[in-house]
């Protein structure tokens, strides 16, 4: 494996971090201007969404309490959210007992997703979300 | 290992390497024993110059460090539209090197 411990855990910590800074600017502008900056480059070359464009919008409905809405939006943000919510703790605890199972769980979900019986589901799972995101029109 | 065959190796594979580890990969090739060569030649590199190609057309899916075996980080690509697109912009320059890194690992386990 190329990436060690920590650097698995300063990226994890640092993509955690950046995502809370950007959901609070998401909500702080959104109550005044009603509209989000969109930073996806593919949206922006071809016009169409990604297969997780929508998942702002989603996390944010996920912290107003709107789960039917959040799901309906984009799936996709249930992951993130709960990546979100359980990395930032999990690391913390492995800094703090020197312990390395966030990175042991890691690996073994790496090799698990290899293999085509698991990894062909999910790569249909995320090509039907795009579709299902394009149809919305997100 | 004969030093000609060595050489051979490094002159068809220099591409997929580091320019500062050919030279231990050099060295190490000729400590070895010769019944690994067999082994050796037949591993399959992946081409730095195609996972760059990826990571431009689709490298805010996260399919680059899918096909250099980061599934991980893949996975961590495609969640978030390629890290805000920054991700996308910065692999683009980090994804040979990566590639290179990767195939050093695949050889790395018949050099030690």
């Amino acid at each position: 494996m190329a990436l060690s411990r920590n650097n698995l855990y300063s990226i994890l910590l640092a993509a955690s971090v950046a995502g809370y800074i950007w959901l609070y600017y998401c909500i702080t502008s959104n109550l005044s201007e009603n509209k989000t900056v969109e930073v996806c480059l593919i949206k922006h070359a071809t016009n169409l969404p990604c297969p997780s464009c929508g998942s702002t919008r989603s996390i944010i409905s996920i912290t107003k309490g709107n789960f039917i809405e959040a799901l309906d939006l984009n799936p996709i943000g249930y992951v993130i959210a709960l990546i979100m919510l359980i990395a930032p703790v999990w690391i913390i605890v492995d800094l703090i007992s020197r312990n390395n199972a966030l990175f042991l769980f890691f690996q073994k979900i790496e090799t698990f997703i290899k293999k085509p019986k698991y990894a062909i589901p999910l790569i249909l799972l995320v090509i039907i979300n795009w579709i299902w995101n394009i149809r919305k029109g997100l | 290992m004969e030093a000609q065959k060595v050489d051979m190796f490094l002159m068809s594979n220099g591409k997929f390497f580091e320019s500062h580890q050919m030279n231990t990969v050099r060295e190490r090739l000729i400590a070895l024993d010769d019944s690994k060569w067999a082994m050796i030649s037949t591993i399959q590199f992946k081409d730095p110059t195609t996972s760059l190609i990826v990571s431009i057309l689709a490298g805010s899916l996260g399919i680059d460090r899918f096909i250099i075996g980061d599934s991980g980080l893949g996975i961590g690509k495609l969640l978030t539209c390629g890290g805000f697109g920054i991700w996308t912009i910065v692999d683009w320059f980090l994804i040979s090197k990566a590639t290179r890194e990767k195939n050093m690992q695949s050889l790395q386990q018949f050099l030690y």
